[in-house]
């Protein structure tokens, strides 16, 4: 898995890596943590931690399961391209943990007020109002996404916030996905209040 | 009297309306509906390429070859073998869960020899990929293969964009072993172009790079047609074809690509011919 990882990321990189000189943030195993938000880069290595979240792999999500805990997918949808012709069919689709909630984009940082508000709502509603709810965010590896989404909620008081940071990719390497569509609450929420601005 | 309080109330009802809709939700035992899920997928791509016309599923009309887990996503290997290659009049390549799922099309000419086309792809997700035969007199066969590689059309390119397109439209043509005449001979053309999908973000600035791909491309041999390929975003960045064709005696293969921001570039290539 890491190897194939290593193998997609960025060149340049990668390129680093393997002459040794890469600084901290371009290493796959020493990346700091960011004060608050991270807001560089939305693709790149990630830290191994974040502060007041566990970060599980695919066995620790596995071992969780049976607790129901809220999944949270915060992939970006993907968008028609500029360029491509009006009669290309354009059908994107998203696959995902089965039973997770997707809200593209809601790792993004900043984020509007309105849209953090939108989704703080979101996960309170899907939590029932239980802080103490296991939630577990994610979008695919090196995104900085779901690392952004966790920290979030642990700032929003939940006690129990996992980051996932295999997310997709490491969770179909063993496993079935389902076909996943924008949650329309978000989505609305997120639309409606962007619109009012 | 739609005020704010209004919209904040309702806004609060339905996010707990579908928190409600959504708190039971079954918990799976094994069993999911994935393969239906595909199936329904697929249905809905081939109508929107072939309308209502059937295409019967036929195994050993196109072999698929294909890792089963691919190392690059965004350069996938995919080789397709012709069973009975004096029936086919076109070649279809689909990869079902990209968002623009129709990669290529190819339509021969005279002058191929349609037992085996190779490519580079992009994949943007575990998904199944179909090779569909067009026979010359109108069925269509269909194959399938799974393949594991993700992530594929948004990569991005790892250099920016200016130096992505440098040279663009240079071309190379590497013939395999000995060109005789009467006898196929294999092809491997080599396109430099970015083919740039449209969801490759630039990771500076953050905005997408337009879409930019070989659109059409035709390879001739004298005044008879090899191919003519319909390409998409998702055949992979720097395009490489191999394909056969039937050489007389002497004479060039010319390639004519264009893309779909009017760039156009043609090449001729002489066919080297066993003179010994």
């Amino acid at each position: 898995m890491r190897m194939r990882v290593i193998a997609r990321g960025a060149a340049l990189a990668a390129l680093g890596l393997m002459l040794g000189a890469a600084g901290p943030a371009d290493s796959p195993v020493n990346v700091p943590e960011p004060e608050g938000y991270y807001t560089g880069p939305p693709r790149g290595y990630t830290p191994a931690t974040l502060k007041g979240a566990t970060v599980i792999d695919l066995k620790g999500l596995e071992a969780l399961l049976p607790e129901r805990p809220v999944l949270i997918d915060v992939v970006l949808a993907d968008h028609r391209p500029a360029g491509l012709p009006a009669d290309r069919p354009w059908l994107p689709t998203h696959r995902s943990i089965p039973d997770a909630v997707w809200m593209p984009g809601a790792g993004a940082a900043p984020l509007a007020p309105e849209k953090e508000d939108a989704f703080l709502a979101r996960v309170a509603a899907l939590t029932g109002g239980d802080k103490a709810k296991p939630i577990v965010t994610f979008c695919r590896p090196e995104c900085w996404g779901s690392w952004n989404a966790g920290k979030r909620l642990v700032a929003a008081g939940y006690s129990r916030v996992h980051w996932f940071p295999l997310g997709v990719e490491g969770w179909q390497d063993d496993h079935d996905t389902a076909v996943a569509r924008p949650d329309p609450a978000w989505m609305a929420a997120a639309s409606e209040r962007a619109a009012q601005r | 009297m739609k005020g704010p309080v209004m919209k904040r109330l309702m806004l609060a009802l339905s996010l707990t309306l579908s928190a409600a809709a959504l708190a039971p939700a079954p918990v799976r035992a094994g069993a999911t509906d994935t393969d239906e899920e595909r199936a329904a997928r697929w249905s809905e791509i081939k109508a929107s390429i072939f309308g209502d016309r059937k295409v019967e599923a036929s195994p050993s009309a196109v072999t698929i070859d294909a890792p089963a887990r691919a190392l690059d996503a965004a350069l996938v290997p995919i080789g397709l073998t012709l069973a009975d290659k004096d029936s086919v009049k076109g070649l279809y390549f689909i990869i079902d869960d990209n968002p623009s799922p129709y990669a290529a099309h190819f339509t021969f000419g005279p002058a191929a020899d349609p037992g085996e086309i190779k490519m580079r792809v992009r994949v943007n997700n575990y998904t199944n990929v179909h090779a569909v035969v067009e026979t010359k007199d109108g069925r269509l066969l269909e194959s399938a293969k799974f393949v594991k590689a993700s992530g594929g059309c948004s990569a991005p390119m790892g250099m920016s964009d200016e130096e992505a397109m440098k040279g663009m439209g240079e071309m190379r043509m590497k013939f395999v072993g000995d060109v005789q005449p009467g006898k196929p001979a294999e092809a491997t053309l080599m396109v430099r172009h970015p083919n740039f999908s449209g969801m490759q973000m630039n990771q500076l600035t953050r905005d997408y790079t337009p879409a930019r791909y070989i659109q059409k491309l035709d390879v001739t041999y004298g005044d008879k047609l090899v191919f003519h390929l319909d390409g998409d975003i998702s055949i992979a960045s720097n395009p490489v074809i191999n394909f056969a064709f039937k050489p007389e005696g002497q004479g060039s293969l010319k390639v004519v690509a264009s893309d779909n921001q009017e760039g156009r570039w043609e090449h001729s290539f002489p066919v080297p011919s066993a003179s010994n």
